[in-house]
């Protein structure tokens, strides 16, 4: 197990590396410079640029890159030249990640809630009006939910405030918006998998040797039925966890999507690099445990990570 | 007062168009410590029956009857019933420890502690013969055996404290040795607990060793009762009469001797083929010659290698050591399915999953064709694309006169896999195989998913075809009724390796090595006086010597000390081959020529 999650981290580290180079290389080749706005004159920007070392060769500046990011220096913002990388993703993240779990905590809990009442309810018009509820819901893009979300509870009715995050009311409707389309999937791949595991044998075993209908479905059959889930759980929830641009522009929150889109706008060399590998890094750490919370579920997978080698 | 009293028994499905009768007006009765048995095909109804009596249908069955009571008492799951079910592998949760599983069983039960639970669930393995039971208990389903794993499922009915349990064929996934130990055990467990038990089977053999009074059942009736003597020696109904015959091979005496094949004519060899996998179902040092047109059965419990052989000799599976001839030349490692190509076809166990359920079997039959026409074209080295109007008719030709001779008729092409029956499915499968005309088929225990009758049918066919088109055949099969009566030759494979090869015929009157008599011991016949001598083998354990010795040593009432130190050779007598030290120099005394042997057990 140890070997396994070992080797998944050096591809991780590999992986990382491959997307720093990429990202490094192509955000080079956007046409421009960083220093171009705010009607300054071409020989200020060429004096600039020959400060930041922006006019030697592009592969020496990959490699100082490469040799800052080993000493955990992620530059400083082109843009805002007083405040580090780093900085602006301590201070961004917090944001975006309070948000995305929240929207995540609430996705998982009301999809396989909702997943599981329609896989295990006999009457038709619950399962009809759950599958109605999730059809409805994903296909609402959320950039048109968060809208109509604010015209509707924020505009009119004046029941929830439409901006910024500073009391607990402020995060019901962007989190609202953010986990529509996931709860839907989610309690939609619920119920299929749960639907195939309550027809196997060992759930009328279960039944046979005495045991009540909810906790056959809760201690039996959930546990099987959860690993397709939790397949689409990991990968989705990466997403969240690295920030909307879209709800985050319109509900004006002051997280990691606003910076990336702010940093490609400007040209912002070093926070587009800096913003990229930590999305990076957040992917592959959550796949990781994605797997990792597989194997914790299904012995079998367990097994096979356990006997593969180093 | 009856342990189990049912009286006029219906189940209708609720369809779209209307009800269906399942079962109808069915009346049962067990008394008090006795064992009875339920019997018919598969689809007469029976599983249903079952269910209805638990209470655990769905909701689109309606269930109607005078009375179901247990002890006078309803049915309820898990307190005065229980029941087992086919299938050790699906009834146990895969992704459960056995410990947790049975532990909440005791626990629903007798509401105890944690630790009362534990104690009771490693006396409940205990009683069922698990030895070590407090290691099995960490351990997952996947990580047992198939009989191991039944008796889990027993030891979680039991855990119920029932006093009654259905048995819905428990011993039908088992092969024989593995069936005689978990029907001895079923009987002792009966006897000790002063449970009754109705065990369901389509086997007459197990109903024969096993019950003393026998329902027969019938699309949905029962169509006779009476005690097991009454059912056996004297049965009045035809239907009776003929599952009886049915299990007693009356219908199809092997077809006459054939005419010696002789050695010259050997189409495919393997000699000292080796292939290991981490769990133990490899071969070793494995050696096999299959004639023309004759048909070779391997058989051996499950584990031991027969597959993995067959698998290699059709080029599925790469083996790691050893050499394949096809008519006396080496054939290429890498090169097995261009050289062989189309020679060898495979028809499969499970004809439920071995057949694509989204192609026709027409769309199905075609793709054999077209992968034959594009090896024959390859061959050949023109790479000429034949003209495919000429292609499809030769083509549509051929699927007819193959669903023919597979007794399918001609509208069968158009449809999909899921509207037949397992016996169908089958026929399928080997219509596939037989369409490009090979020289060898293996069939991969391919009559053991299927219940008594369409095996019968099956395996007729499979005679009739092979005496008509010539090919040879290698049958894979752990029932040793079915390959007495299909095979010229038969290989009996312990622990990867041949232990005993010879004609058919010779090799099941008088068995020479421990194995074969232990396998033919542990066949139940359908006779209630013969098979309730069945015998139990020693459960593989410690015993078994690790890597040096005769594998089969641990198990083997005749062992000696040679047999632990080191590998019997294969010693030959007039083409028998058999491999135990009971028939080397040492033991049988030095041999003039013209020596005969016979059997030292």
């Amino acid at each position: 197990m140890l070997g396994y999650t070992c080797k998944r981290i050096l591809t991780g580290i590999f992986s990382l590396f491959v997307l720093i180079t990429v990202t490094f290389f192509l955000v080079r080749l956007i046409p421009g410079s960083p220093f171009q706005q705010g009607g300054v004159s071409d020989q200020v920007v060429e004096a600039i640029e020959q400060e930041y070392g922006l006019h030697d060769p592009v592969f020496i500046q990959y490699i100082s890159y490469i040799v800052n990011l080993l000493h955990g220096d992620l530059g400083i913002s082109y843009q805002d030249p007083a405040t580090r990388v780093t900085d602006i993703i301590a201070r961004a993240w917090p944001v975006t990640a309070s948000v995305g779990i929240t929207a995540l905590a609430v996705s998982v809990f009301l999809g396989t809630g909702a997943g599981i009442v329609k896989a295990v309810s006999r009457r038709r018009c619950v399962k009809e009006m759950i599958s109605a509820a999730g059809m409805l819901s994903a296909g609402i893009p959320s950039f048109a939910a968060a809208i109509l979300l604010l015209l509707v509870f924020s505009v009119k009715l004046k029941w929830l405030p439409a901006s910024g995050l500073l009391s607990p009311a402020h995060y019901i409707l962007p989190v609202t918006a953010l986990s529509l389309y996931p709860s839907a999937m989610i309690a939609r791949l619920t119920a299929n998998a749960l639907d195939g595991e309550l027809k196997k044998e060992y759930v009328l075993f279960a039944r046979a040797k005495g045991m009540g209908k909810w906790r056959t479905v809760l201690t039996h059959a959930l546990k099987n039925a959860y690993l397709p889930v939790l397949n689409y759980v990991g990968p989705s929830s990466a997403a969240l966890l690295t920030g909307s641009f879209v709800i985050e522009s319109i509900f004006t929150i002051p997280g990691l999507g606003r910076e990336f889109v702010g940093s490609i706008t400007n040209r912002d060399y070093t926070l587009i690099l800096g913003l990229t590998i930590f999305m990076g890094a957040v992917v592959i750490f959550v796949n990781l445990l994605t797997d990792l919370l597989c194997a914790w579920l299904d012995p079998q997978t367990r097994r096979a990570y356990r006997e593969e080698k180093m | 007062m009856s342990v189990l009293d049912v009286q006029n028994l219906s189940v209708k499905y609720l369809t779209e168009n209307g009800a269906s009768d399942v079962i109808n007006n069915i009346s049962l009765r067990v008394e008090q410590g006795e064992i009875v048995g339920l019997v018919g095909e598969s689809g007469s109804g029976k599983s249903t029956a079952m269910k209805a009596v638990m209470g655990l249908l769905g909701e689109d069955a309606a269930v109607s009857s005078d009375r179901i009571t247990v002890c006078g008492h309803r049915p309820v799951p898990g307190q005065n019933a229980a029941m087992i079910f086919q299938d050790s592998l699906s009834c146990l949760n895969p992704s459960v420890k056995i410990g947790r599983q049975l532990k909440e069983t005791v626990r629903i039960r007798r509401k105890c502690s944690r630790k009362e639970a534990l104690e009771r669930s490693e006396e409940l393995l205990d009683l069922v013969g698990i030895r070590n039971p407090s290691i099995r208990m960490r351990q997952y389903p996947f990580e047992l055996s198939g009989g191991m794993r039944q008796r889990v499922v027993l030891a979680t009915a039991l855990a119920c404290e029932p006093e009654l349990i259905i048995a819905d064929e428990p011993t039908t996934a088992l092969d024989a040795v593995v069936q005689a130990q978990i029907l001895l055990l079923l009987k002792r467990v009966v006897k000790e607990t002063k449970t009754s038990l109705l065990l369901v089977s389509h086997d007459m053999g197990v109903i024969a060793a096993m019950c003393s009074r026998v329902y027969v059942m019938h699309q949905g009736r029962i169509v006779e009762s009476g005690t097991a003597e009454d059912i056996f020696y004297a049965p009045m109904e035809e239907y009776t009469k003929r599952l009886l015959k049915d299990a007693r091979g009356g219908r199809l005496e092997r077809m006459q001797e054939r005419k010696d094949v002789g050695r010259e004519n050997i189409i495919l060899k393997m000699e000292h083929v080796t292939k290991s996998f981490e769990a133990n179902e490899g071969v070793r040092d494995f050696s096999m010659e299959i004639r023309k047109g004759e048909v070779f059965a391997l058989v051996g419990e499950s584990g031991s290698g027969k597959t993995t052989a067959a698998r290699i000799l059709a080029g599925i599976q790469r083996e790691d050591e050893g050499t394949l001839y096809y008519r006396g030349q080496i054939i290429d490692r890498r090169q097995r399915m261009d050289s062989l190509g189309g020679r060898v076809q495979m028809v499969f166990q499970d004809p439920y999953t071995s057949l694509n359920p989204c192609l026709t079997v027409r769309r199905m039959l075609e793709e054999a064709l077209e992968a034959a026409a594009r090896r024959t074209a390859a061959k050949s080295g023109t790479g000429r694309k034949a003209d495919r109007k000429e292609m499809r008719k030769t083509a549509s030709e051929k699927i007819r006169k193959i669903l023919e001779l597979t007794g399918l008729s001609q509208e069968d092409a158009d449809r999909c896999p899921w509207d037949f029956s397992g016996g169908q499915r089958q026929r399928i499968g080997i219509a596939r195989a037989l369409i490009v005309e090979p020289e060898l088929l293996v069939c991969d225990e391919a009559l053991s998913s299927l219940d008594a009758s369409s095996r019968e049918k099956i395996l007729e066919l499979i005679l009739r075809i092979q005496k008509k088109v010539g090919f040879a055949c290698l049958f894979i099969s752990h029932d040793m009724n079915v390959v007495k009566r299909i095979s010229d030759r038969v290989g009996v494979m312990y622990g990867g390796h041949i232990v005993e090869a010879g004609k058919t015929k010779s090799v099941c009157s008088d068995p020479w090595h421990p194995y074969t008599k232990q396998l033919m011991e542990a066949v139940p016949e359908a006779d209630p006086i013969r098979s309730a001598k069945i015998k139990a083998v020693r459960e593989k354990g410690g015993a078994d010597s690790g890597g040096s010795g005769c594998p089969f040593a641990g198990r083997c009432g005749y062992a000696m000390e040679c047999c632990t130190e080191k590998e019997p050779e294969d010693y030959i007598f007039e083409g028998r081959k058999v491999s135990c030290f009971l028939y080397s120099e040492e033991h049988s005394g030095r041999r003039s020529r013209g020596y005969k042997m016979s059997s030292q057990i």
